[in-house]
Formats: C-alpha cells, structure tokens, sequence
C-alpha cells in the first residue's frame, strides 16, 4: 500500500523533472514545478497514512498543507516574473534568455 | 524483479522519448504506445507486490488517469491543452488524497489548483497565445539527456523501494476517521501553530513581492536592447 503511493509519487517527480529539463515553454516548465509538488504531496499523505512505525497520524496532511502554500506563493511569484519577461522579449522562449550565459 | 523493473522503465523512458514534441508523427504513435505498455506494466508490478489490498482497483484506475494526465501535460505542443491536463492529474490526486482519508487537503487542492492556480495559468496562456504553434512549443531542449536522467533516478529510486520490506498493514479504523477536517486543524492550530504563522507571512510576501514585480514597467535597458 505505502510502496505503491510512493512509487506513483516518485513517478509524477521524475516526469515534472524530465519536463522542467525538456520543455522550452516557461509557462509548461513552471507547470511541472507544480507536477514535482504533487509528486510529494502524494508522497507525504502516504507516509503519515501508513507510517512504518507507530499509529497513523496527521503530520502528513499538515506538511501537505504547508506545501500547497509554499507552492500558491511561488506560483504568484513565478507568472509575475513570467509576464515581466514576456513584456521585456515578447516570447516565452527559455532559450532566449541568454544574457548570463556564458558564451 | 529488478530486471522486469529496468526493462518496464526503460520502455517507459524510451517511449517518452519518441513522444517528446518534436520527434516524427510516427515516432510519436509508437512513443505513445511504449509510455501506456510501461504505465500498465508498472501498476501490475506495484498491485502484484502488493496483493491483496482492497483498495487496488480505484488505485490503480486513479494512478492510471494521473500518469496518462502527467505525461500528457510535458509531452502537449499546445500551452493550453497542458493546463487542462494539469486538471485532470490534480483530479485524479485529489481520489487518491481521498482514499488516503485526506478528504480536507483533497478539497483544498481542487480548490487552489484547479481554481485560483489554474485560471491564472490560463490567463497568462491568453497573454501569450498565438495562432501558430512557436518553435520553443514544438521544439525540445535536450530531449535524450532529459529522459536519460529521469530513467535513472526513477530506476535508482524503483529498485531500491522494492527491495525494501513491506510495512505492516494498518485497518482503516485505526485511524481517528471522524471528522478528519477537526484532527487536521486541531494539529495545525496546537503542535504546528508557528508554522502557520510564517506560511501566512510567507503567502503575504508573496503577494506583495508579485504586485511589485507586476507594477513595474518594462525597463529600456540598452543592454537589453543591444543585445537582441
């Protein structure tokens, strides 16, 4: 039971990894930052559900909930840079933020 | 096992692969066909290691449509169909909060996600959307090292789960299942009460972190302006 949750948790990880790695589209990558984090919410309702040791608790669901605020002000965050950047270049094209690069 | 296992998951990063955007249409179909053998063949793995268990079946139809709904979301050319698949996977988790007896957090995430997160997504595709798929949508950056380094940390972490022990079952009644929204608040509001406080100053900074960033006009950097 608490293997197969955590397996889909870290199957929903690595695939929000692999997009925020592949997608060019800044709005997709900040799509799979949000994938990554329902990976471990998942994950952490898990563990507190069927603990591997000691009576199920409620810790889980607590971090859980600290999470999805974690994730809400990072994503209010995040759009605003994204329309600032896409103000600045009129795209949304990862690969054409290049100014710190190193040639 | 282990060996069923690498082969499952290097299906499966093959087959995201192909899928990536990108790639050939025919490619994609038979990308498309290796992700859904490898989602099938890795839920048969997961409910046969762990039969029986009752709640296998709305498991494994929860865990399917959340899989399908993920890869979806970072394989779709179309900015807009990835946030209406980003619903569905937050739906499909939401069932699987609820199995958990996590009914609460299960209505708060359809609530912050599939409400206030999703429609600023959407809103910000509006900005952005234009009448022809762009190249950045169509394009993959580095799909082969991508997928090389997902397959390994998803095997590293696979292998090492199913050699690990099968925790002891526990009944369902052994958790307080009354009035789970009353337990969670009451650990929020007692053990966990500062936390609260600095998610909350947390949220406020970010909220006034993003008016500022928003309200700002758009500089005319030489810099910038030379460069392009």
């Amino acid at each position: 039971m608490l293997g197969a949750y955590v397996l889909l948790g870290a199957v929903l990880f690595v695939l929000g990894l692999v997009g925020f790695v592949v997608r060019r589209n800044l709005i997709i990558m900040f799509l799979c930052t949000e994938m990554m984090f329902q990976g471990i919410i998942i994950n952490l309702v898990a563990f507190g559900r069927y603990p591997l040791a000691g009576a199920p608790s409620f810790d889980g669901q607590v971090f859980a909930l600290f999470l999805i605020a974690v994730a809400a002000s990072e994503a209010a965050l995040a759009l605003a840079l994204v329309v600032l950047l896409f103000r600045h270049r009129r795209t949304l094209d990862a690969n054409a933020l290049t100014l710190l690069r190193d040639e | 096992m282990a060996g069923l296992l690498t082969i499952i998951l290097a299906l499966g990063a093959v087959g995201l692969f192909l899928a990536l955007p990108g790639g050939q249409a025919r490619a994609v179909r038979a990308g498309q066909i290796g992700l859904a053998a490898s989602g099938v063949g890795l839920l048969a793995a997961t409910l046969g290691w762990l039969f029986p268990w009752p709640g296998a079946n709305f498991f494994a139809g929860c865990a399917l449509v959340a899989l399908f709904a993920a890869v979806r979301v970072i394989t779709h050319p179309r900015p807009v169909y990835s946030a209406l698949y980003f619903v569905l996977l937050i739906l499909a988790a939401a069932a699987l909060l609820v199995q958990m007896q996590a009914e609460f957090l299960a209505a708060a995430l359809v609530i912050v996600y599939a409400g206030a997160i999703l429609v600023t997504y959407v809103f910000v595709i509006m900005l952005a959307q234009q009448a022809r798929p762009l190249v950045h949508d169509i394009r993959s950056h580095e799909p082969l090292l991508g997928c090389l380094a997902g397959f390994l940390l998803l095997w590293s972490i696979a292998v090492r789960l199913f050699a690990a022990p099968v925790p002891p079952a526990v009944p369902a009644a052994d958790l307080p299942a009354a009035g789970t929204v009353a337990a969670v608040g009451t650990s929020l509001l007692t053990t966990y009460v500062i936390a609260m406080q600095l998610a909350g100053l947390l949220l406020l900074a970010a909220l006034v972190g993003a008016i500022a960033i928003a309200r700002r006009r758009p500089l005319r950097d030489p810099l910038l302006e030379g460069e392009e």
